[in-house]
Formats: structure tokens, C-alpha cells, sequence
């Protein structure tokens, strides 16, 4: 009796200590931590043949739930630091009207029920994000290259996504996007954040510049 | 260091349970088992991934001796590799990635073993050598932020062990036991090629009837 009892003990310790012993990444880790940047490009794309952009005047919202567009404090300094940040890479700002080469469309996602698909720019075919008629393209669709990386999206995200607009007339009625940024993590609609979530994008792509120099 | 601390109770405390019924026989039981606490110093690849020495570790086994030199056993473990990474920019293909990343890899060997005692059943200090080969299930799992990128898979694993057993006395059925082991498995999962591991193993040995 005492042996089967010391045996099952011993059993009882070690699940015991086999559930507790992991170093939990995810108790230890600040929100800055949590968040990640990403940046997906097209590798055929010379980025210094665009000269002009546009940009969308607020930011679709696209949730499970609905989707709609929003201005708020949160997206008036997200649309003036993406402005400000490709204008001192040398673009310069017109309006949707004045044929830019480039169009920057601005989506923040909650996805909090994540139901959701991964492919490359999803968001794209969901109800409430920017209609290609908006860039004088009615009926259009976009077009992602299929090697740009979506992690898997949980909670909160936002997406910018810079669609060609000078090579426009391609075959099957299609914008290509050819630069995508991602915040992603705890805290990216904290407005607080977006200083620092800007600069992160501008800095890892030194490729987009409206000059070769 | 709270898992730590429960298993220093837990030796404790089965070391009083043990000498409880501990007797004073010519030889010892055959049938033993151990308890270990572990640290293990990651190597090669493994290091690269996540080069801090883990110290949250333990291992479990029994053995049946066959003879007074040559035991038969099979035992389990625990280890867990971690390092974290300051925020860098991860470049693929047409895509850059900034994050703090997390490396992290979980093991569970499950080993059957043989050992071999250098000195007889008498002896105060008993040193031997042992090995174990079997399976081990590793948890591959690199946090990019709050992201995880997981894979779970089974590898071959085998490990050479040294130690010796320290009896509490002459023919004491509890002994002090302390080894290093190398483990090794060929394991393949993104950056790592290969498990290689250094591991320090000390608690109790109880001999029972």
C-alpha cells in the first residue's frame, strides 16, 4: 500500500510540476512588446516612378459586426502622420481628383470574433472598406501579390494599404496594392502609440521614396 | 523559483515517508525511483534559438536491478528554453517584420534506460554510467509580440548520463543521486537543426520493496 501510494504521489508531483514550470511569455510582456509591425511590399514595384498620392479623407472600421467609416481624434493623426511621413519621402500630396499615382486607403479591423479569412488583403472584399469607385475606378477590385504575410488576426489591427493608381489600366479590372503596413498587438487604436507605430513602418521600408537618391 | 521550492518540500518530505520504512536488509530492494530537479544548458542550434540555461526543469524514473551492478529503467523530464529578443526588424520575402520576439521550446523526453554501477552496493559513494534512448516531444513556440508561431513534433532523443549515488548510510534504501547528462535529437524545426543539451540532474533515489 505505502509503495502504489509513494508511486501515485510521485505521479501527482510530477504533473503537478510539468503544468507550472513553463516561463509564460505572455505574463511578463508590456504592450509595447506585444505589438508587431509589418510591412509587406511588391518586389516588382520601383517605388521612386510615383511622384503623387492621395489619401483617404477618414478611416473604414471593419468589424464582424458592421463597418462604416470614422474620423476620430484617433484617425485625424493617423491620416496626418502617414501624410506628413510620405511627404518627407518625397511624394507629394494631391487631390483624388488631380490623377495621384498612388492612393493610401486607412482600415482599422476589430476583429474580436475572429471568424475571419487570412488571405492577403481580406479586408479589401469586406463590406466598408474603400470601394474602388472612390479612386475613379467603379466596379474594380484590389489585388494583392499572394506572398504578402497575413498573421493571424486577433482583436485589434490596422491595416494601410497603398494601392498603384499610375499603372492602373492592368488586365481583369484590378488595383494593385504595392505597399501594406500592419499595427498589430495590444494597444494599436491608442493614439498615444502612433508616433512610434509610423515611424516603425517609414523605417523599415527605406525603399519608399519618391527619389533614387 | 515557487515550482522550485515544492519540489525541495517534496524531497523533504518523501525522504521522512522513505525512512519511515527503511530496513536493514544485507542488499537493497531492486525496484527504485528517482525524483531530479534539472538544469540544462542548451547548445548548437538550440542555443542560437534560445541560448539561456533553463532552470525550469525536473525528471522522474524507476529502475529494477537486474544484479548488483546493472539496472534497467525507463524515466521522463521536463525543460524549458526560453530568451527574449529586443525589438529588431525581420526582413522575408517582400515583407519586413518589427517585433520583440520570444523563443521558447518546451521538452518532454520519455526515456528507456540502462545503467551500469562503477562500485558495489556497500560502497559510500556509488558512480555509474547510464543511457537512455527513446522519444521526446518538443513545443516549438516563438512569439513574434503577443503572436505565436507554434509547432508541436516528436523526436528521436538519446542521452549518456554519469552520476553517482550517494546512499544515506550503509545499505540505505534512499541515496543522494547527482549526474550530468548530454541529450541529443535530431530535430528540425525552422531555425533550429538540432537538440543538443548539457544537464545537471540532482535529488533522490528510493529504493522500495
Amino acid at each position: 500500500m505505502k509503495r502504489t501510494g509513494m508511486i501515485l504521489s510521485a505521479i501527482a508531483v510530477g504533473a503537478l510540476l510539468f503544468s507550472s514550470c513553463r516561463k509564460e511569455p505572455l505574463n511578463d510582456m508590456t504592450e509595447e512588446e506585444s505589438r508587431i509591425y509589418v510591412t509587406n511590399y511588391d518586389e516588382q514595384a520601383d517605388f521612386t516612378t510615383y511622384k503623387t498620392f492621395s489619401i483617404v479623407d477618414s478611416v473604414a472600421v471593419i468589424s464582424n459586426r458592421d463597418s462604416k467609416k470614422e474620423l476620430t481624434d484617433y484617425d485625424v493623426k493617423l491620416l496626418g502622420n502617414l501624410k506628413s511621413s510620405l511627404q518627407a519621402r518625397g511624394y507629394t500630396l494631391v487631390d483624388k481628383n488631380a490623377k495621384p499615382d498612388l492612393a493610401v486607403n486607412v482600415t482599422r479591423i476589430d476583429n474580436a470574433q475572429s471568424a475571419i479569412g487570412y488571405n492577403p488583403g481580406w479586408w479589401t472584399g469586406w463590406p466598408g472598406y474603400w470601394d474602388t469607385g472612390y479612386w475613379g475606378y467603379p466596379g474594380w477590385n484590389y489585388w494583392f501579390p499572394g506572398y504578402y504575410t497575413v498573421f493571424r488576426y486577433n482583436e485589434r489591427s490596422v491595416a494601410i494599404d497603398m494601392v498603384d493608381l499610375k499603372n492602373a489600366p492592368k488586365e481583369n479590372n484590378q488595383l494593385s496594392a504595392i505597399w501594406n503596413a500592419m499595427f498589430r498587438g495590444t494597444g494599436v487604436w491608442n493614439s498615444g502609440n502612433l508616433d512610434s507605430m509610423t515611424a516603425a513602418i517609414f523605417d523599415q521600408s527605406p525603399y519608399l521614396k519618391a527619389s533614387g537618391n | 523559483m515557487k515550482s522550485i521550492k515544492t519540489i525541495i518540500l517534496i524531497l523533504i518530505g518523501s525522504l521522512g515517508v522513505s525512512s519511515a520504512f527503511a530496513q536493514s536488509s544485507s542488499s537493497r530492494p531492486p525496484f527504485s525511483f528517482n525524483l531530479n530537479y534539472s538544469i540544462a544548458q542548451p547548445f548548437g542550434s538550440l542555443s542560437d534559438y534560445a541560448s539561456k540555461t533553463s532552470f525550469r526543469g525536473w525528471q522522474a524514473g524507476f529502475q529494477y536491478a537486474l544484479n548488483d551492478k546493472l539496472s534497467l529503467g525507463a524515466k521522463v523530464g521536463f525543460a524549458d528554453f526560453y530568451e527574449r529578443f529586443p525589438r529588431a526588424v525581420y526582413p522575408g520575402k517582400g515583407e519586413d517584420v518589427s517585433a520583440v520576439q520570444t523563443h521558447t521550446l518546451q521538452t518532454i523526453p520519455i526515456l528507456a534506460t540502462v545503467q551500469y554501477n562503477f562500485a558495489g552496493p556497500e560502497a559510500r559513494v556509488i558512480p555509474y554510467g547510464g543511457l537512455g534512448i527513446g522519444t521526446a516531444n518538443m513545443n516549438y513556440e516563438k512569439f513574434w509580440g503577443e503572436f505565436v508561431e507554434r509547432e508541436n513534433k516528436w523526436a528521436f532523443q538519446v542521452s549518456p548520463e554519469l552520476g553517482i549515488n550517494v546512499p544515506f548510510g550503509k545499505y540505505s534504501p534512499v541515496m543522494l543521486n547527482a549526474n550530468v547528462q548530454y541529450n541529443y535529437a535530431p530535430f528540425k524545426v525552422q531555425e533550429i537543426s538540432n537538440f543538443n543539451s548539457i544537464q545537471a540532474n540532482i535529488g533522490l533515489k528510493f529504493h522500495i520493496q
